[in-house]
């Protein structure tokens, strides 16, 4: 294989396959989510957290796996991890779980942990894997945040929590229907300057 | 066959590892867990009646098959209020509430403990902060929802009705029990309020 800097593996999950910008996975949380920067935010550390340990394990056990049973290995050892950050949060950071504790659970689905377990940690040193974790799961967390400052400030004319506008400019983006626009938008422009700046293709594969 | 031994083998070897680091986790954090929980609780029937020096539960009352529980507050040996829990139901989930009254059974405060409605539409229950104030004083017979400006009654959320209508069932129940239970003379007709 092909020798990588630690730091291409690193940028490549913040900007160059950016979880949600870039490959489209993990669109249903990133808009259930991120109504509010604050919970934006907290959801991309939890998932910060799961899928850099996730990585580590998979790439770890990797010759232990039989292929033709890994999926559910892998599934088995993500919901294990979900479920430790599901039982620390719940005991050591009760104002955060209050929030997030229904969402928590949740990260057992997203497609992106799974993927990356899939297409990276199960091909690569435990290094390159932990890195490609914790560069995905920034990615991941930038992305939220991102769609949550654009959602909340647009919403509710607030950030953090605390109001700036004192009015509701446009009501709809804190909805479901407001979250696709945003994350629309915002690919759109992502690209754009993609294209305009750094002359890249600007494209995105599906995904859910 | 002899593939497909090493298969299970090494599944439900990882099946039983990380079955032992999920057990290990829950045994350290369950304690600190229900002891946070616990606290919670108490902090939150403590600011429904700050007066008061004891809170103890009473007893265990249920709206349909879910059951909340209610509890005395005492200041010495006076009763100074009434706590129950209550929930009602409102667009996305149920809103758990705790609810005080005074001796009178009238309303002393509303503290919604959980809910999941809509952000910017159904959690205008917690931000607007007039709404849960216009419960303080009202008696079970004005705890009724009306769509327009009331000092009498209860006044929905534009925009949050169904919440608004949770939060009010929720109280209405919760008021309703406790008069059954301490209202000694109080005289409430039941049936046929509008909900």
């Amino acid at each position: 294989m092909k020798k990588v800097s630690y730091w291409a593996i690193f940028k490549n999950g913040l900007f160059g396959e950016n979880p949600v910008f870039r490959l489209a996975l993990s669109l249903c949380p990133a808009v259930a989510v991120t109504s509010g920067v604050k919970n934006g935010f907290l959801m991309g550390v939890a998932v910060f957290f799961v899928m850099t340990m996730v990585n580590v394990t998979v790439s770890l056990i990797r010759s232990f796996i039989s292929p033709k049973v890994r999926i559910p290995a892998y599934m088995f050892i993500i919901a294990t991890w979900v479920t430790v950050t599901d039982l620390v949060m719940g005991a050591y950071a009760r104002d955060v779980y209050k929030e997030m504790g229904l969402y928590i659970m949740l990260i057992v689905a997203f497609a992106i942990v799974l993927s990356r377990a899939e297409v990276f940690a199960s091909k690569n040193k435990l290094i390159p894997s932990m890195i490609d974790g914790m560069g995905m799961g920034l990615g991941f967390l930038l992305a939220l945040v991102l769609i949550g400052i654009t959602r909340e400030f647009l919403g509710k004319g607030s950030l953090w929590g605390y109001d700036i506008l004192h009015t509701r400019p446009l009501l709809i983006m804190v909805l479901p229907t407001g979250g696709f626009f945003a994350m629309g938008l915002l690919m759109g422009f992502l690209n754009w300057i993609d294209r305009k700046v750094f002359g890249g293709t600007g494209a995105s594969s599906g995904g859910h | 066959m002899k593939e497909m031994l090493k298969i299970t083998l090494s599944l439900v070897a990882i099946f039983v590892v990380a079955g032992m680091i999920m057990v290990g986790v829950f045994y350290v954090t369950s304690p600190v867990r229900f002891k946070a929980e616990k606290k919670e609780k108490e902090e939150a029937l403590k600011k429904m009646a700050p007066e008061a020096d004891v809170i103890t539960e009473v007893g265990k009352w249920n709206i349909g098959r879910k059951h909340y529980d209610y509890h005395e507050a005492k200041s010495g040996r006076r009763i100074v209020a009434y706590i129950a829990t209550t929930a009602g139901k409102g667009y996305s989930s149920y809103v758990k509430m705790l609810v005080s009254v005074d001796r009178d059974i009238r309303v002393k405060g509303v503290q919604v403990l959980d809910h999941a409605e809509t952000p910017g539409l159904g959690d205008q229950i917690i931000e607007e902060e007039w709404f849960l104030e216009q419960f303080k004083g009202k008696e079970f017979s004005q705890l009724a929802l009306l769509k327009k400006p009331t000092k009498e009654n209860i006044q929905a959320i534009s925009g949050a009705t169904i919440s608004s209508r949770a939060v009010t069932n929720g109280v209405k129940d919760a008021v309703q029990m406790l008069i059954e239970r301490y209202g000694g003379g109080i005289k409430v007709a039941t049936h046929g309020v509008k909900k």
